[in-house]
């Protein structure tokens, strides 16, 4: 097991290196430059100028020996629109999206599980129909429409919720933060839901017609204790694999609802980035997201052989 | 030269004049010295002026933070004392001599003084290597002279009439005992993200990256006390979130209205809509490296062309008016309508391509030796640009001109029309200070390398141009600029297509704010409140 961890980490950082390096040629070499260079009214010698500040003259091969130095001594440089040191920006954004993601992911899977399982139970009734109605509308409706929806409805005609993800003060109340990130939250949680729902119904659907379920029921366990101890234990390791799935979606997720709602994440730092070939902070989030996802998946591999014996990754 | 010696109001009448309408409150306390502003701003803001790429999302705030020596009056946009309390410009325009407000400190505690202005001039904006935002409005520039602590004196290469407007044109002065020290005062980061110096009736108490700019009153501010507990501009790129959150009385004021949204904002009781202008135009410009372009006639052909009314409709919901030329009819006496005009016309506009030289070919284009009217014409995903090209290329078919649209990214399109200069033609806008000045959008200088897009060169207009700069008295501009606007319809470097409406939408709570326009509302930052 050790030996396989340590081979999925060198893994990881030869995927994590070559993504820098796409990143870095791909968006170098596309047009355009960063937007306090490349404007409307920035004449030749203002954007020499600039060019020189930024270390843009030097070619492309050395910028990036540069920032792979830089990288590694963990500098990630400096954002040139916005003059903020890049892991600064990464590690402000990153709080708040984990925030936001986190709150939607656990949202959405208690009442997904709670949702499939009622599904499951009433398999074919009404109450099935309507959830699959609830999972279809989330899966199909987009989020920055439900946003603006939930904003026309809950701020403009009830006036009841802010529409702004989060509040402008830093006094502000736990309460205050808490009435800031209920529509964001929602809107996200209900885009996650229906993946949840469909995972956990169909596998207590599954589990509810194996055998073991069956000798469960016949020995006079109650329906509660069968539920309850045999049948969610056993049909909940997929619905743990589709979060884990979930959560590394869900850092370019939230782009569209960080935007609806003014939230200020990650992935509104990414767009306005890649808008304003902001070249550091876009290597910065690309870096950190490619992270992520090797680390998510390294994680689940390993859950998986700790939760299911018969999976081994010793070969 | 006639010496020209301007007198000024007493600042406090101009104040005055801003808060008509609440009956002489401006002296009681009438106002809730407890209320927020909330505005909107669509980017991380940087707190310096002169920052490159400091644009349209720091603006309005730096015009809060960083007074400038003149300001807009908004009665008529003409400049009024901001840290400036006077003005003279020397027998032989080439020096402007200006008289500094005495008692005014900086958010800091530090004195102003002419070293600032010095410093801002002498050690940011002319220095080339810095490549400070719209460093190149002040090339006739040498240097600022201090003469004594509270007066200065700009020495100028070639004369300049419209220095001080330029002067209130997003041109705030910076501390020198703040950014002295710094060996790029353009980017430090504790100024331009933490906590800026400032003279301004407000300044920043918190920011917070992508989500918002907490603004407090300063209490070490020359004027009257400040009416406001804080200002506050949130972060919201999203234009449609912005009008959501005004309808919701979360924002009072947004700024640079997308047309479809005025009708649904005007039904609501508590918010206004201003119609507002700006010296603004949009224009197609047609490449005068291309020899077909060369000819005035084909230039003038392509704009009879053009239904420009319609477009208006069509793109602006009506929101606009026809432009005649460069200068916006805002300007008063220095607009001239009396200039040559383009009506719709098709058929002139084949008569004139047919005296230059153009008759439709076997394929229904124009063609003149051999060579086709057909052009390639990149256009950017901004505002309104892509449906206003795609229009023009309507009309343009219409009598056998071919325009071939190619919808570019905006960074891209900018890296490719405005920087590489590559493009036949193209749709697009200029905004510039509210003078006649228009020399760096139109001088020979600018082609190529400046704000000169069509790469248009002119000795006539250049000497125009200079006349225009020379000219200090009010007349003498009005006849020059007249004379310019003219020979600019005539010649049609740019074709004029129209001066859009500059819709704001505020909430009525707003009090004390001019309606000009924005920048000229953000410079009486300190007149606006909200009543009790």
């Amino acid at each position: 097991m050790t030996t396989y961890i340590f081979r999925r980490v060198l893994q990881g950082l030869v995927v994590v290196w070559l993504v820098s390096v796409l990143t870095f040629f791909l968006i170098n070499l596309a047009p355009g430059g960063p937007s306090s260079l490349v404007d409307m009214n920035t004449t030749a010698s203002q954007r020499e100028a600039r060019l020189r500040q930024y270390g843009l003259d030097k070619p492309v091969m050395i910028r990036y020996r540069d920032w792979l130095v830089g990288t590694v001594q963990g500098d990630l440089g400096t954002s040139i629109n916005g003059g903020l040191e890049v892991s600064q920006l990464l590690r402000e954004r990153l709080g708040r999206t984990l925030v936001l993601g986190l709150s939607a992911l656990v949202l959405a899977a208690v009442l997904g599980v709670l949702l499939g399982v009622a599904a499951a139970l009433n398999a074919n009734r009404v109450l099935d129909h309507v959830v699959s109605l609830i999972s279809t509308l989330g899966m199909s409706i987009p989020n920055f429409w439900l946003g603006i929806l939930l904003i026309i409805i809950f701020s403009v005609t009830l006036g009841s919720l802010p529409a702004t993800g989060m509040p402008s003060s830093r006094n502000a109340s736990w309460l205050t933060w808490i009435r800031h990130l209920i529509l964001p939250v929602s809107v996200l949680a209900f885009s996650l839901l229906p993946n949840v729902v469909r995972i956990t119904r169909a596998s207590f659907l599954e589990v509810l017609s194996s055998d073991y379920i069956r000798t469960a029921s016949a020995k006079g366990l109650r329906r509660q204790l069968v539920l309850t101890k045999h049948a969610m234990k056993n049909a909940l390791v997929p619905v743990i694999a589709i979060l884990g799935l979930i959560s590394a979606v869900l850092l370019s997720g939230s782009v569209v609802i960080e935007n609806v709602f003014g939230y200020a994440g990650l992935g509104r730092l990414a767009v306005d980035a890649a808008r304003g070939r902001d070249y550091p902070v876009i290597m910065g989030v690309t870096l950190l997201a490619g992270t992520v996802v090797v680390i998510v998946n390294l994680l689940t591999d390993v859950l998986y052989a700790v939760i299911d014996p018969r999976i081994r990754h010793d070969h | 030269m006639k010496q020209l010696v301007r007198q000024y109001i007493v600042y406090s009448l101009i104040a005055m004049g801003a808060v008509v309408g609440v009956g002489g409150s401006a002296w009681a306390q009438d106002y809730d010295a407890s209320a927020e502003l909330t505005f909107a701003t669509n980017a991380d803001p940087t707190f310096n002026p002169w920052a490159p790429g400091a644009v349209i999302e720091s603006n309005l705030i730096n015009t809060i933070l960083f007074e400038q020596l003149t300001r807009y009056n908004p009665d008529d946009l003409s400049p009024v004392p901001g840290l400036a309390t006077s003005w003279e410009i020397s027998d032989d325009a080439l020096a402007w001599t200006f008289t500094l407000r005495d008692g005014v400190t900086w958010s800091d505690g530090e004195a102003f003084d002419a070293e600032d202005v010095a410093f801002t001039f002498n050690d940011v904006v002319l220095v080339e290597e810095l490549g400070a935002q719209s460093a190149n409005q002040f090339d006739p520039v040498d240097m600022v002279e201090i003469v004594d602590p509270l007066t200065v004196r700009f020495i100028l290469n070639t004369p300049f009439s419209a220095l001080p407007y330029y002067l209130a044109s997003f041109s705030g002065i910076l501390p020198e005992h703040a950014l002295g020290e710094a060996e790029n005062p353009l980017t430090v980061t504790s100024f331009n993200k933490q906590t800026p110096v400032s003279t301004g009736a407000y300044k920043v108490a918190e920011f917070v990256s992508g989500s918002y700019v907490r603004l407090e009153p300063n209490e070490l501010y020359w004027g009257e006390e400040p009416k406001l507990a804080a200002l506050v501009f949130r972060i919201i790129p999203d234009a449609n979130a912005q009008v959501a959150q005004l309808l919701a009385g979360e924002l009072d004021l947004v700024t640079r209205l997308n047309t479809q949204v005025v009708e649904n904002l005007e039904r609501n009781p508590n918010i206004r809509v201003l119609r507002q202008s700006q010296n603004l135009y949009y224009w197609v410009v047609l490449n005068q490296n291309d020899a077909r372009f060369q000819d005035k006639r084909v230039r003038q052909a392509l704009l009879h062309a053009l239904d420009r009314e319609a477009m208006i409709e069509a793109v602006l919901e009506g929101f606009g008016t026809v432009a005649t030329g460069p200068i916006a009819p805002l300007l008063g006496a220095l607009y001239n309508s009396d200039v040559a005009q383009y009506p719709y016309d098709p058929e002139q506009a084949v008569a004139l391509l047919a005296e230059a030289g153009w008759t439709p070919g076997d394929d229904g284009i124009m063609q003149k030796d051999g060579e086709r009217l057909s052009f390639g014409m990149p256009t950017g995903q901004f505002g309104y640009l892509v449906p206003a090209t795609l229009l023009a290329q309507q009309y343009w078919a219409d009598i056998g001109v071919e325009a071939d649209v190619e919808v570019i990214e905006w960074n891209a399109y900018i890296q490719q029309v405005v920087v590489n200069r590559d493009y036949e033609a193209t749709l697009a806008w200029w905004s510039q200070p509210p003078t006649a000045d228009v020399a760096p959008y139109y001088s020979s200088d600018a082609a190529e390398n400046g704000n000169n897009i069509p790469n248009y060169r002119s000795e006539v207009l250049d000497g125009i141009m200079t006349d225009g700069r020379r000219a200090t008295s009010d007349e003498a501009q009005v006849e020059v600029y007249g004379e310019m606007q003219v020979y600019l319809a005539e010649e049609l470097p740019y074709l004029y297509l129209w001066y859009p409406d500059i819709l704001s939408a505020v909430n009525t709570r707003v009090q004390g704010m001019p309606e000009i326009n924005s920048a000229t509302a953000f410079q009486f930052a300190a007149d606006w409140f909200v009543a009790p």
